[in-house]
């Protein structure tokens, strides 16, 4: 079932043109932030690898806003098309439904992920950090957009309104981002310090930076980025099980509305 | 009589020397290039002037500072030194008579163009100021990334992806 699921979803977000549109306007980020890194003065005075930092950045950055965009309506999208009642009469479990969407969102991400790879190995030619610069990108990728998409998923369940998961799930993107492109005298402070240590988003610009520009390229040596991002996969996790639990709880048609 | 002459003459000339160099203190200071007159590079290359001062007088001279000095020359235009050397300057202090002290500046070379540098030695109360040859920089520009890969990437990316999700769509339309 959660096959089926997963494979209705993914056809509908990938098969028509208009659906996949996205990915085309991903790969002309992607196109103009390669052409800006090579023809734009100040930028080609950087470092060939933090200009790979400044890349994975913008893959990352890119992944978490678009597949979050799309987690907030995936389930919603039932509710206002008048499909959910139908759907939950069905013999589907809601487990298995909420398991095919969160992995049909994950799909978005490995498509993003692939339109993304040439400009990676281009980017990182002459450099020996390419399976580095791809390997890392693509977990601190999955992990990132994982806990979003389980977060979306969640406001999901408790909003049941596209507009105001979306606007939700926006505004906690919008503030764990903007800290995280805070200048580090921004982030001297004893609060903002903190933030930064628990911020997943802060976490994965750090790794890559980690990676890229220090050539700390064991897990180990990120550890210290990988345990808050796993942190907030976990809180995530949970958030989306009660949002699930109370849904069921509560019925497709809400108890007391 | 004529030996008493003899005898003040020398004296006072002996006198008038030692006013003239305690009103110039120091005679000349010499300042060489020791690293090739030509520096050629790439915009972010680090290169080192070694340059050298001695001290050609017969006295000491103090409060001896040193500073480089940069312009562009295709702009004739002074550069401000802020990125391309961390030591702007370097405070040498004393210069016993015939010593010679070697001067290295770590110089980045932060954008591309064709550069002048000459290191200038100040001492306090002088004048005029030593200087050392020019030396020339030739810095050429850096493409972090090679154009010729990249473009063919940022070019085609696009295109192939619009043209996969056109033949989606004629796909589609043509199923029956």
């Amino acid at each position: 079932m959660i096959r089926l699921i997963w494979a209705k979803e993914v056809r509908a977000e990938l098969y028509t043109w208009r659906s996949a549109l996205w990915l085309l306007l991903a790969s002309l980020i992607f196109s103009f932030t390669s052409y800006l890194l090579l023809t734009n003065k100040e930028l080609t005075l950087l470092d060939q690898t933090e200009l790979l930092w400044l890349l994975g950045k913008i893959i990352v950055g890119t992944a978490l806003l678009m597949v979050t965009i799309d987690a907030s309506s995936i389930l919603t999208s039932e509710f206002e098309h008048h499909t959910a009642e139908s759907l939950f009469i069905a013999p589907i479990r809601l487990r298995d439904l909420v398991i095919g969407k969160f992995l049909a969102s994950l799909t978005l991400w490995g498509a993003l992920y692939v339109v993304a790879v040439p400009y990676m190995i281009v980017a990182a030619a002459g450099t020996r950090l390419a399976p580095a610069f791809l390997g890392y990108v693509a977990l601190l990728g999955t992990l990132g957009v994982a806990a979003m998409v389980l977060l979306a998923l969640g406001i999901a369940f408790l909003f049941r309104s596209s507009k105001n998961a979306l606007t939700t799930t926006l505004v906690v993107l919008l503030g764990l981002t903007v800290p995280a492109l805070f200048t580090s005298a921004l982030k001297s402070g004893f609060v903002a310090r903190v933030f930064e240590r628990i911020n997943p988003v802060d976490s994965i610009f750090a790794a890559l930076d980690n990676v890229l520009v220090d050539y700390q390229l064991s897990p180990l040596q990120n550890g210290r980025f990988l345990l808050p991002l796993a942190g907030f996969l976990a809180a995530a996790f949970a958030f989306a099980v009660f949002a699930a639990w109370r849904f069921e709880r509560q019925g497709i048609v809400r108890s007391g509305s | 009589m004529t030996q008493r002459l003899v005898i003040l003459w020398a004296v006072l000339l002996a006198a008038s020397a030692s006013c003239v160099a305690a009103a110039s203190p120091g005679a000349p200071l010499v300042l060489g290039i020791a690293s090739a007159q030509t520096l050629n590079g790439v915009a972010g290359d680090y290169v080192t002037v070694a340059a050298r001062i001695e001290n050609t007088s017969d006295q000491a001279v103090s409060d001896v500072t040193t500073y480089l000095s940069l312009v562009n020359t295709a702009d004739k235009l002074p550069v401000d030194l802020e990125d391309w050397s961390a030591e702007k300057g370097l405070y040498v202090g004393v210069i016993e008579s015939g010593q010679a002290l070697p001067l290295d500046w770590k110089i980045h070379f932060v954008k591309p163009g064709h550069y002048a540098l000459t290191v200038v030695a100040l001492v306090a109360g002088r004048e005029m100021p030593a200087v050392s040859p020019v030396v020339y920089f030739r810095v050429e520009p850096k493409n972090s990334l090679d154009p010729g890969h990249i473009l063919p990437v940022a070019l085609g990316m696009p295109v192939v992806l619009g043209l996969l999700l056109l033949l989606l769509n004629y796909r589609r339309r043509t199923r029956p």
